[in-house]
């Protein structure tokens, strides 16, 4: 299939208190149609200023976006007829009900009251909605909330829907609840595009996943792909308090052909990374017992996509993680 | 057509909201009230006060109803920023309505709701005595409509522009009470000395102050009518071009 959305070269600075802020430097990318495409990375990493481009709420500077056919730059109205977007804040009005948000929403992409009557309907069964349609929107928790935005994002059924940050002060049930509905969406050929700082978002709901740090992109490709390419299976060990049996091993192991890297992590823990980890098991203790360390323990660990962004960064996404905004 | 459409929409939209939160409705309404119950009698015993002839009621209220038109529009960016902040604009831009009607559809109905106010303040009026001309009246409700049309669209866009309470309170507010005094709503003008005179006529509300005591005594000549709306008209259409254009540029 097409892709639905295309990026080149796309750049934006900011003027802040007379300095030049180059917010997003230079990012490309295509999103085919009927995929969850997720940009991870963390705040301040220009996610939300690439999606407000892609969805004409931001001028671009340079470079071109193609979205669901059609240029930005050149015709953002007719853009705006063929995406969704949820923006972090959701936005939708407290003190209507959700059916009456619902409505307006259909009603200003210029379909009839009918017609908008029946899709709503529809979205209400299909988004857990209908039993507190009727309610105004500030009786809502924030789950039914989120639900809602949602809805409010595909009432028009466009080609491409947009989310920036959609799980964001979401408890986990709630978090799971909606990347569920997200994924029926996919079923039914809508295409996703998101903004997340969760690595576990990322991984358990996005069938492509593009790494953003500092503007640029650092990785791109499915989530087990970055694992496996960028990172390998991840060995963890534990030695004990012995002075310098850490770097011991590291040494030992850094030298090994089989063996990627290595980085040393927090209270004792050695991470090794390599391309088949249940293989490289034996090889790895029988080095390290004819090298004569004590070893505590050792394990073999899934990848997560916080290894990628570390190996690519120098950082870990968790600690750069926290707070809102950007 | 969209247009209409889209203003209709988003008008009644903003209706919903007022009907179902109406305390702010009699907040609104009890300013000019007061003025009204609190200032028209101490007129009443200023009867050798120049510029103050006959009725004292006849001369206060239209100054009123251009008060009321000016706070009302001063006031509608609040609303902007409240759904500024509740990602409410940032929604709305997204969808492919007209930018005019993003604008319009809350002002439509911020204005008609000065009007039923000026109703009320009319029918309070005539029961201390207001003696009613509605030709004359008919003539000021356009000129309220287009003073608070460009103040509302301004008001509107500097809530953009500035985003938070603490900028935007400053600027209306700042401009609130110069223009305020210097257009003679509570006092003619014609009382304090020439410079004022001469600084009031660089003020849109003045014009619409002189043009509501004619009007309200049916007084079509003597060109404060005709010098409102000269005024008034470009004035209305300049705001709500930059406020058009502050919400399609707006980073929200």
């Amino acid at each position: 299939m097409s892709d639905v959305i295309e990026a080149r070269e796309l750049r934006k600075r900011f003027k802040s208190r007379g300095r030049v802020v180059e917010a997003v430097r230079g990012v490309s990318f295509n999103v085919p149609q009927g995929e969850i495409f997720g940009f991870l990375g963390p705040n301040g990493a220009g996610k939300t200023t690439t999606l407000r481009m892609l969805t004409t709420l931001l001028t671009i500077d340079e470079g071109e976006a193609n979205v669901a056919g059609l240029d930005v730059g050149s015709a953002p109205a007719k853009v705006r007829e063929r995406i969704g977007y949820v923006s972090q804040l959701g936005g939708a009005d407290n003190l209507a009900t959700g059916r009456e948000n619902l409505m307006l929403q259909g009603r200003l992409y210029g379909r009839d009251r009918a017609h908008v009557a029946a899709r709503v309907e529809e979205l209400l069964g299909l988004l857990d909605l209908a039993s507190f349609a009727e309610r105004q929107v500030k009786t809502y928790s924030g789950g039914q909330k989120r639900r809602l935005d949602v809805a409010l994002g595909i009432v028009h059924e466009p080609e491409v829907l947009f989310l920036d940050e959609p799980t964001t002060g979401l408890d986990p049930q709630n978090r799971a609840n909606l990347w569920q509905h997200v994924s029926t969406l996919r079923e039914r050929g809508v295409t996703v595009f998101l903004t997340t700082h969760y690595l576990e978002e990322a991984d358990a709901l996005c069938d492509r996943v593009m790494i953003i740090d500092d503007g640029a992109i650092v990785a791109e490709g499915s989530p087990r792909e970055l694992k496996r390419d960028i990172v390998g299976d991840a060995v963890v060990l534990r030695v004990g308090e012995e002075d310098g049996a850490l770097a011991r091993i590291n040494a030992v192991l850094a030298a090994a052909p089989f063996v990627r890297s290595t980085t040393q992590g927090e209270d004792g823990e050695l991470h090794c990374y390599v391309d088949d980890g249940p293989a490289a098991l034996p090889e790895i203790l029988r080095r390290i017992d004819s090298a004569k360390i004590p070893l505590r323990a050792i394990s073999l660990s899934e990848p997560t996509l916080d290894d990628v962004f570390l190996a690519k960064t120098g950082r870990s996404l968790r600690d750069s993680g926290a707070g809102s905004g950007a | 057509m969209k247009l209409v459409r889209d203003t209709g929409l988003l008008a009644w939209r903003r209706a919903q909201q007022l009907l179902r939160n109406p305390v702010w409705l009699f907040v609104s309404l009890t300013v000019p009230l007061l003025y009204l119950a609190l200032f028209t009698p101490l007129l009443k015993d200023l009867p050798a006060a120049p510029g103050l002839g006959g009725n004292v009621l006849d001369e206060f209220l239209p100054g009123i109803l251009a008060l009321l038109a000016f706070t009302s529009g001063a006031n509608a960016g609040f609303g902007t920023l409240f759904e500024l902040q509740a990602g409410v604009i940032e929604r709305l831009r997204v969808t492919p309505a007209s930018r005019l009607a993003l604008l319009l559809g809350p002002l439509v109905t911020g204005m008609v709701s000065m009007f039923i106010f000026d109703l009320i303040l009319l029918i309070v009026g005539i029961a201390f005595g207001f003696h009613v001309h509605v030709a004359g009246l008919l003539v000021l409700a356009v000129l309220l409509a287009l003073f608070y049309l460009a103040m509302a669209a301004f008001s509107t866009a500097v809530a953009l522009l500035t985003k938070e309470i603490t900028g935007f309170a400053a600027i209306v507010n700042g401009i609130n009470l110069p223009l305020m005094l210097l257009a003679g709503v509570l006092l003619p003008i014609s009382l304090g000395p020439a410079w004022m005179g001469v600084l009031a006529h660089f003020n849109p509300l003045y014009y619409l102050v002189q043009a509501s005591r004619a009007l309200a005594l049916n007084t079509f000549s003597g060109g404060a009518m005709w010098e409102a709306f000269a005024v008034l008209a470009p004035l209305c259409a300049i705001s709500l071009a930059w406020a058009t254009r502050v919400y399609r540029r707006a980073v929200a």
